[in-house]
Parts: structure tokens; C-alpha cells; sequence
């Protein structure tokens, strides 16, 4: 038991450990500096994902409330990656800043919430774990202490992920009336009899996660929450928060929801069309680059749905597949933003104009991650959004397909006009040289070699096919 | 119609008049008040239901806990006298119409189409709530409990680090080099 039970939960364990490795450093009589601090805490972190890799078993614990397999582990896996970057990323922001420790901990105690939300077959667990993972996000998104918009982010995102758990809750308690269990297998075993009260119960279900994947018309506190939170919290929200509910999207709509899934192909038609135009149309006029990531990322998320409503396995294949990529990809350009923002703290599309001057190795990062999320060959975005509308192309349905290729063409304009002020527009009072340190420079370079290597070989999808 | 029904539907109504007024009230502290009588009446509606210890966990945690905590915090801040500020016609018209709506819609919904709850027996005695709260096995919440405490503790973090933010004592790694730098960029912004 106790074998199992550290195998098995040995990613969970480690996070934990982390957390109170942290709680003990901010307890200690000395005070530790931050260079200290973020050095051991960046090592720790490397530690911690390269434990992932090994020991990979499968089975269940605590009678069915948590599982784990192959396929979660490599899930968790992406999220550890994820995290390590933006740690390294944020190392000139957060050597300022005055509560180093405690960014950590919040940071990794919504990951373990991820982790057991990934890992959960049960309603209960599922529900514990997305709080876990919300909660203290929004205090993530108020550390930018002096400033009043970092509060207000901060606000806005608590009530608007309140508003959320509402929904789901109401919707959990629905089907937990409907069906008299909250275990998952039992669930989907009791919805083969159809009855209204389960539709509706999954509506409100849909309409909880569609506020946390931010998909239209539940998006509205995407745009303020991602340009006030500093910019390390908006990467995590948008990258990693964001990665970990479509994983488990993905495993609750097919694992659970199979029985419903004529209903739920309907929605999730009109939602990601919905999501796709919109977020163009808005990421179309954003002048703040935290502003206009938020809405491309949006619109990601529109492409990412249409995915979901493929066929089962290559639905939630090319799904994870693409989150991994746009792991990558999403950070190399937050990450460039970071840097200036932290050196200057300039962060308007405007700023950027003759970037490349100045900061020619920085454009590059930031050109081939936009590229990537544009979905220009050879990057491996190109491949990500492939597979996805290939996944959405197998139930035949080719009007979904065609508005997602035209809101392609639409994203390619929006991404080029920022790699067009980089590397074409003049500027009087271009941002100056920034100094990259050593721990960014090796997230830079995860980011783009992950963009280039999955780009370029075809291994990783075949693998991630391989675990189901 | 039977008691029974009479009981309920005394109870409901006991339960929306005072969450009407709890929200409608211009005083805060009327507002809490309201609220616990509210709360009261959902932990009359656990023991018409006969789930004597959900309805006393009701009482302790929601009204004995959450409604005082709530009242210390409008104590602790400066408007709890005041009078709110007058909702202005066209929300309070809106949020009538919204909450119409709502009620027509879930009135259409279990009319048309009768929502059947699943037929599955529960067993709620005390004794087995607490084997199954520290459970390990099949049907345990063991588990869960700790999720939960870990959830208690990141809150408690979170919350330090943004109630001690104002503090201008507080001892600070660079605090000087920080308001600086964080005054540049709040113009830029």
C-alpha cells in the first residue's frame, strides 16, 4: 500500500514537498536572499520534472479517488515543463520582488490542484482540485503589490472563477441528483438512460468550463485579468491553468460524457465558432501585447474545440498534442514580454516597433513563437492546428473546418503585423538593449527548440497516440 | 396538500423573503443579518429533510461561523453605518427581468419536461459520515480532507501577502530599488 502509494502519487508528492520546503525557508530565522531562493527553487523544479519520467505505473488509490497512467503522467509531465520555464522566465521580475517564497508556493499549490484534477475519477476530487487551482491564482495575480490594476485583476478574476464554481457546482449537484453517485465510471454507466435533468445538469457542466478555458461568450474577464496580472501570472493562466482544464475537458467528455456526445457535439460546434471569431476579431485591435496574447489565446482555444469534437482518441490526441506545442510556443512569446516588461516595462504593440535593432536575438524568440501560433510551416504550430482540424475533419464536418481555415488566414494578419513592427517599422525611442541573464536564456532556448524540434520530428504525436 | 408540503413551502418562502431583503437592503450591516436569518431557514429545510447532522452543520459552520466572520469584517471596515448608494432604476429593472427570467426558465424546464431524481439510497448516520471522512479505501474522503487543507493553506498565504502590502515597516529585501522601479513602469502604464 504504502509502495503503491508513493509511486503512484510520487508527482503529487513532490509538489508537495516543494510547498513545504518553501513554507520552511520563509519560517527560518535568516532571512534568505532571493538569488538563493530562486536558484534552489529553478534546481528543485528540474528535479521534480526530470522525476516525472521514471516510474510510471498505472492504477487507482484511495478507492477510486484518484488514478493515474501513462497518458496523465505525460500530461503532468507537460504542466511540470511549463511551470519550470516560467519560473526561469520570471527570474528578473521576481528577484525584485519582496515575497519570492510565497509566489512559489501559491504557484505550485495550483499546480498539485491540477494535478489532481488531471488525475481525478470522481466529481469531488475534480472540484477540489480546480479550486486548488484557481484560488490562490488570484492572489498570484495581485503581486505586482503597488499597482492598482494588478488588484483589480486579481479581483475580477476571483469573481468571475466564483461565478464559475457556481455553475459547475449547481451542475455537479444536478447530476449528482440525477444519477446518486460521483464517481465517474458510474456516471457515464448511469447516462446510457437518458433523462433531461442529466442534459441540463451537462449544460451548466460545459458552461463552468467554458469560463475557465475561456471560450466565448464566457471569455469577458479574459482581456483585464491577463493585461493586469504581472506578466509571469498571465503566462501561467493562459499556458499552464488553461492546458490543465482542456486535459481534463478532454477525458470528461469522452471517458464520462460519451453517452451525450450528439448533444455535447452540437455546443461544442457553436462554441468554437463563436470563440474563433470573435477572439480574431478582437485580438485584430488590441495595442497592449499582454492585451492581444490574451485574445489570440482565445481564439486558440476555438481551434483547440474543434479538435474535442472529433473522434474520441484522435480528438484528445491532437488536443494534447497541441497544448504542448502551444506550451512552447505561447511561452517564447510571453517570456520575450516578460524580459522587456521587467527591464522597461513597456508593453504596447507600439513599443515594439525597430525591436529588432536593438534586440535582435529577442525578436527571433519572439518572431518564431508568433509564427508558431500563427501555424506557419515548418514550426510546430503548423502541425499542432493540423492535427486538430485533421481530429475535426473525421466526423466529416467540413463547414467547421472551413471557418476555422478563413479565421487562419485572419490570426496570420494580426501575428504578422507584430513581426512586421519588429523587424520593419522605424522608431525613435526603440526599447534598449535588454540584458538577458542566464536562467531566461535556457527557457528561451527550451521554447524555441521545443517549437523547431516537434516541428520537424513527427515522434511526438505518434507517441502521445500511442498511450490511449 | 399535505403538512408536510405546507411546512415546505412556509420555509421556502421564509428562506426567498430574507435573501430578497438581504440583498436589497442599503445597509451592509442589515445585509448579514438578513443573510443569517437565511441561513437559518436552508438549515430548517436539512431537518425537514431529516438530515439532523447536515442541518447542524449548517447552523454551526454557516450561521455560528461564516455570518460572524462576515460581520467582524464590515465592522473592521470604515462604511459599515453608511447608507449604500441607491441602485440606480434601469439595474434594479434589469436585474427584476433577469431574475424573471431565471424563474420562468427553470419553471419551463421541470414543467415540460420533469426532472426524475435517481432512486438511490443514501445512508447519512453520523457514525458512518465519520468512517468514511478519514476512509482510505472505497468510498473514503480522506484524500479530499487533505486536497482541502492544502487549498486552506495557499488561501492563508495568499491572503498575508496581499493584506501586508501596505504595511510601510514591513522589512524589505530592496525596498527602495522596487517603489522606483514600480513607479517608472506604473506611468508607463
Amino acid at each position: 500500500m504504502l509502495n503503491d502509494f508513493l509511486i503512484l502519487m510520487k508527482q503529487e508528492l513532490g509538489v508537495t514537498l516543494l510547498i513545504f520546503i518553501l513554507l520552511f525557508i520563509k519560517l527560518a530565522k535568516k532571512e534568505w536572499k532571493n538569488e538563493t531562493v530562486l536558484g534552489l527553487v529553478n534546481i528543485l523544479l528540474f528535479v521534480n520534472l526530470a522525476a516525472g519520467f521514471f516510474f510510471i505505473h498505472k492504477g487507482t488509490l484511495f478507492g477510486d479517488m484518484f488514478r493515474t497512467s501513462e497518458l496523465l503522467s505525460f500530461e503532468k509531465n507537460i504542466l511540470n515543463l511549463g511551470t519550470l520555464i516560467i519560473s526561469l522566465q520570471s527570474y528578473s521580475w521576481l528577484k525584485q520582488h519582496k515575497h519570492v517564497p510565497e509566489f512559489y508556493m501559491l504557484m505550485l499549490s495550483t499546480l498539485l490542484g491540477m494535478f489532481f484534477m488531471i488525475s481525478s475519477s470522481n466529481l469531488l476530487m475534480f472540484y477540489l482540485g480546480l479550486e486548488l487551482s484557481s484560488i490562490p491564482l488570484a492572489a498570484m495575480a495581485n503581486f505586482d503589490l503597488d499597482k492598482k490594476r494588478s488588484s483589480e485583476a486579481a479581483m475580477k478574476f476571483i469573481m468571475s472563477s466564483a461565478f464559475s464554481s457556481g455553475l459547475l457546482l449547481f451542475g455537479i449537484s444536478m447530476l449528482y441528483g440525477a444519477t446518486g453517485t460521483l464517481s465517474f465510471s458510474e456516471i457515464s454507466w448511469q447516462l446510457t438512460t437518458l433523462s433531461s435533468l442529466q442534459v441540463f445538469a451537462f449544460i451548466l457542466l460545459i458552461a463552468g468550463f467554458g469560463f475557465k478555458i475561456s471560450a466565448v461568450p464566457f471569455h469577458l474577464w479574459t482581456a483585464d485579468v491577463y493585461e493586469g496580472s504581472p506578466v509571469a501570472v498571465t503566462s501561467y493562466l493562459s499556458v499552464i491553468s488553461k492546458g490543465a482544464i482542456l486535459f481534463v475537458l478532454v477525458s470528461v467528455l469522452y471517458n464520462v460524457f460519451q453517452p451525450l456526445d450528439s448533444a455535447w457535439y452540437k455546443m461544442l460546434f457553436l462554441v468554437s465558432v463563436l470563440t474563433m471569431i470573435i477572439g480574431n476579431l478582437f485580438a485584430l485591435r488590441q495595442q497592449n501585447m499582454k492585451r492581444f496574447l490574451a485574445f489570440s489565446s482565445i481564439s486558440q482555444v476555438g481551434f483547440i474545440l474543434i479538435g474535442i469534437t472529433g473522434e474520441s482518441i484522435q480528438g484528445s490526441a491532437s488536443v494534447i498534442y497541441f497544448v504542448m506545442i502551444y506550451v512552447f510556443s505561447n511561452l517564447a512569446a510571453f517570456g520575450v514580454i516578460s524580459l522587456v516588461s521587467a527591464a522597461t516595462g513597456r508593453e504596447n504593440v507600439d513599443d515594439y516597433k525597430g525591436f529588432y535593432k536593438t534586440n535582435p536575438v529577442l525578436s527571433w524568440a519572439l518572431t518564431i513563437g508568433l509564427f508558431s501560433l500563427a501555424g506557419i510551416p515548418p514550426t510546430a504550430g503548423f502541425f499542432g492546428k493540423f492535427f486538430l482540424l485533421l481530429a475535426g475533419a473525421g466526423k466529416g464536418n467540413y463547414w467547421l473546418i472551413t471557418i476555422a481555415a478563413l479565421n487562419m488566414v485572419v490570426s496570420l494578419y494580426y501575428y504578422l503585423r507584430i513581426v512586421k513592427a519588429i523587424f520593419m517599422e522605424a522608431n525613435d525611442t526603440p526599447i534598449e538593449n535588454v540584458k538577458i541573464s542566464f536562467a531566461p536564456k535556457i527557457a528561451m532556448l527550451i521554447c524555441v527548440g521545443g517549437i523547431i524540434i516537434t516541428g520537424f520530428a513527427s515522434g511526438a504525436y505518434k507517441y502521445i497516440y500511442s498511450l490511449f | 396538500m399535505t403538512a408536510s408540503q405546507i411546512i415546505f413551502y412556509i420555509l421556502s418562502a421564509f428562506i426567498l423573503g430574507t435573501a430578497i431583503l438581504s440583498v436589497t437592503t442599503r445597509k451592509i450591516f442589515r445585509a448579514a443579518i438578513w443573510l443569517l436569518f437565511s441561513l437559518i431557514g436552508v438549515a430548517g429545510l436539512y431537518f425537514w429533510l431529516e438530515v439532523e447532522f447536515i442541518a447542524a452543520v449548517q447552523i454551526v459552520v454557516y450561521v455560528g461561523g461564516i455570518v460572524v466572520l462576515i460581520i467582524f469584517s464590515i465592522f473592521l471596515t470604515e462604511q459599515s453605518g453608511k447608507e449604500m448608494a441607491k441602485a440606480p432604476l434601469v439595474r434594479t429593472i434589469a436585474s427584476v427581468l433577469a431574475v424573471l427570467f431565471g424563474f420562468a426558465f427553470t419553471y419551463l424546464l421541470i414543467h415540460n419536461y420533469g426532472f426524475r431524481a435517481g432512486d438511490k439510497k443514501f445512508d447519512w448516520s453520523v457514525s458512518k459520515i465519520g468512517s468514511q471522512m478519514m476512509g482510505t479505501g472505497e468510498g473514503g474522503y480522506s484524500l479530499p480532507f487533505e486536497v482541502v487543507s492544502i487549498l486552506l493553506l495557499a488561501a492563508m498565504i495568499g491572503c498575508i501577502v496581499i493584506a501586508i502590502k501596505n504595511q510601510p515597516g514591513s522589512p524589505a529585501v530592496s525596498q527602495e530599488n522596487d517603489q522606483t522601479k514600480n513607479s517608472k513602469s506604473d506611468e508607463n502604464a
